[in-house]
């Protein structure tokens, strides 16, 4: 038997899903076991600097966001804007910076929440009306007004803290 | 001496160990079929001869043994289709109580898409004209079949019923016929009468029958606005013979007023499905897209045969696509179509009973899937399904497969309305309410906010009145299981 955190209804053993109230009852933690194993995993760690991380020097990125929970690092190349969020099954929207692997879900980030732009040397982050809102060092942001973002900023997209490092900075 | 041949079993297309009594219905099933007072197409006869000629030998113990002796040992290796079961977990546990485990059962072409060949139609529209059809949704109709018969291929056979109280051929199944003509006949059909679906079904069913022909993809597509009263159960029955022919059959309602729960029935008994058409804008849209589905057609039909295993029950099947539907638990399970675009991809949810627990294997299912391809004469090898899992003292330590639970995340809430659905039936408003509720709340928590809204306030309307606004329930369930089909796409992407 298994009875659901949520609304203490017993299920029947092997259930996925509660019968009386949806909640997810067994593999919630799947994703975050994935990253636990990366982290210690050198041969994931290798391949994943080789496919995501370009380092600065030599490459063109223009700057990159450190994950602060996982350490994992998101490089800002290629274009000059982002929008920022996580794929959710079953929806259409696709940001370009899916934060789904890092548990954006549970972080309260929105599927579209925000954007980072280059405009000239500036860096500025928008928050597209997100539904946990968006902090820069602590700050509260207006959504869909511009902020201007310096290296070394703390990011949080609901609770998903990220850092921004800017090239050149 | 080598030959190309298939051996009698596989033109009979049993296994090698096929009792009597399967390869008797086996051979009825095929000569009844390719029958020569009945076949059409050309080199039928022979495959008839061919059919006799397997049964005379494998019906009588003796030449089968001999015979058998010949056979080079069997391959098993299926060469058209190829099949897959992933579960939800690796392992039963020993238990004192019931438990359950989730099977995805996915079935694809082994050869490539762009191979395969395209069978050609025979389709006949089944479409409703009683009073409440006028204005918007005849003019839509209308529009759509002239433009379905327009796209026609030269060997795809078409034809029109339409039915009040009764029902009248306005283009009869025929081969060579005059578009032109059949253009003015949609043109002029008018609205009048009651809505009989029972008239319409067995008009529709007889057109079909005209041309019907293994090596077509046989289908009926059902556009209805309004209940039926009183014939669903001599519907149903119908529905049943079409399925014992192939004829597969599709229910669309247009509107809040038609029985969906009966039309789903109809169409699952042949492995279809029903649409909802909630605006007669997207009659087109609809009949559209079921039109291409059927062009691109691999196998008409999956059909399940199994025997029950003691202490298993099979408690729920659904099929995720090409087109989402429940599956009737009964056996021949109809599991639906094969697209060439699409697999088929079934999910079922089996209760094992303590009692068998205390075993160290539990067969799950036992039976094997047979699969009739439009294309290809000599049926397909059937595939041979013997599901079972170990029982272990300790759950298996490995998370179920992202397949299954992605698929199960969203089919939950599909099953959440159809509790809310069946409480509400049922008088227990309050249980309905609150399944309501928490349906609203996992919309909410997927952005599904509009739908969200819709469950809401169809939770307030039990509260208040205990019935159901005019759409609410089919709104409800038709998003939900669009939402299925919906991760399907995006996954292919």
């Amino acid at each position: 038997m298994i009875i659901c955190p949520n609304c203490k209804h017993a299920n029947m053993d092997g259930a996925l899903f509660c019968a009386e109230c949806a909640s997810q009852l067994a593999g919630k933690d799947l994703i975050t076991q994935n990253i636990t194993t990366q982290k210690f995993d050198r041969a994931n760690e290798q391949r994943l600097k080789n496919d995501m991380y370009q380092p600065f020097d030599g490459s063109d990125a223009w700057g990159s966001l450190h994950l602060l929970d996982t350490g994992q690092v998101l490089p800002l190349s290629t274009r000059n804007e982002f929008t920022m969020g996580r794929i959710s099954e079953g929806q259409p929207i696709m940001p370009d910076i899916d934060l789904s692997p890092y548990q954006a879900y549970a972080a309260g980030v929105s599927r579209l929440h925000a954007v980072i732009k280059r405009d000239g040397s500036r860096i500025v982050f928008i928050d597209l009306g997100s539904a946990n809102g968006t902090y820069i060092n602590g700050k509260r942001l207006t959504p869909n007004v511009e902020q201007v973002l310096n290296h070394g900023d703390i990011i949080a997209l609901g609770k998903l803290k990220l850092q921004i490092l800017v090239k050149n900075a | 001496m080598a030959s190309n041949k298939p051996d009698h079993y596989t033109t009979l297309g049993v296994f090698r160990d096929a009792s009597q009594e399967e390869i008797k219905r086996a051979y009825f099933e095929a000569a009844q079929r390719l029958h020569p007072d009945k076949n059409v197409a050309a080199g039928e006869t022979e495959l008839f001869l061919e059919i006799q000629q397997a049964y005379e030998i494998l019906s009588n113990p003796k030449r089968r043994n001999l015979y058998d002796a010949t056979l080079p040992p069997e391959i098993d290796v299926n060469s058209v289709v190829k099949h897959e079961t992933l579960f939800s977990r690796s392992n039963l546990v020993k238990l004192g109580e019931a438990q359950l485990i989730y099977m995805l059962l996915e079935v694809s072409p082994r050869e490539e898409k762009e191979s395969l060949p395209a069978p050609p139609l025979n389709i006949c529209l089944v479409l409703d004209r009683s009073t409440s059809m006028q204005g918007d949704k005849m003019d839509m109709v209308k529009a759509t079949a002239i433009q379905l018969l327009r796209s026609l291929r030269a060997e795809d056979v078409f034809s029109v019923v339409a039915f009040s109280d009764r029902a009248e051929v306005i283009i009869p199944a025929a081969f060579n016929s005059d578009k032109k003509k059949q253009e003015s006949r949609i043109q002029m059909m008018q609205t009048s009468g009651a809505t009989e679906i029972y008239n319409g079904l067995k008009a529709g069913l007889q057109e079909i029958r005209r041309t019907v022909d293994p090596s077509r993809v046989n289908h009926i597509i059902l556009l209805t606005d309004g209940q039926t009263y009183g014939d669903e159960q001599d519907c149903l029955k119908l529905a049943e013979e079409a399925a014992a022919q192939n004829i597969g059959i599709s229910g669309m309602g247009i509107g809040h007023e038609w029985n969906d729960i009966f039309l789903d029935a109809l169409a699952s008994k042949t492995g279809g499905s029903s649409a909802y058409i909630s605006n007669p804008k997207d009659i087109q849209r609809l009949l559209v897209e079921k039109f291409n589905a059927l062009i691109s057609t691999y196998a008409d039909e999956v059909v399940l045969e199994f025997k029950e295993q003691e202490h298993v029950k099979i408690n729920y099947v659904f099929r995720l696509q090409p087109e989402g539907g429940s599956v009737a638990i009964e056996s021949p399970m109809r599991l639906g179509p094969i697209l060439r675009d699409a697999p088929l991809h079934v999910l079922f949810e089996f209760i094992v009973d303590s009692s068998t627990l205390e075993e160290d294997i539990v067969s799950l299912l036992n039976g094997s899937l047979k699969i009739s391809i439009a294309a290809r004469p000599v049926p397909v090898p059937p595939i041979r399904l013997n599901l079972k899992r170990d029982v272990h003292t300790n759950p298996s330590p490995e998370p179920p497969p992202t397949r299954i639970l992605s698929a199960l995340s969203r089919l939950t809430l599909y099953r959440m309305q159809e509790r809310a659905r069946s409480a509400a039936d049922s008088g227990q408003f309050d249980e309905a309410v609150r399944h309501l509720q928490n349906l609203a709340t996992h919309l909410l928590s997927k952005g599904e906010h509009s739908l969200a809204k819709t469950a809401l306030f169809e939770a307030e309307n039990l509260e208040k009145m205990h019935a159901w606004s005019a759409s609410g329930n089919k709104d409800i369930k038709y998003h939900t299981r669009a939402l299925l089909l919906g991760g399907q796409k995006e996954k292919v992407k």
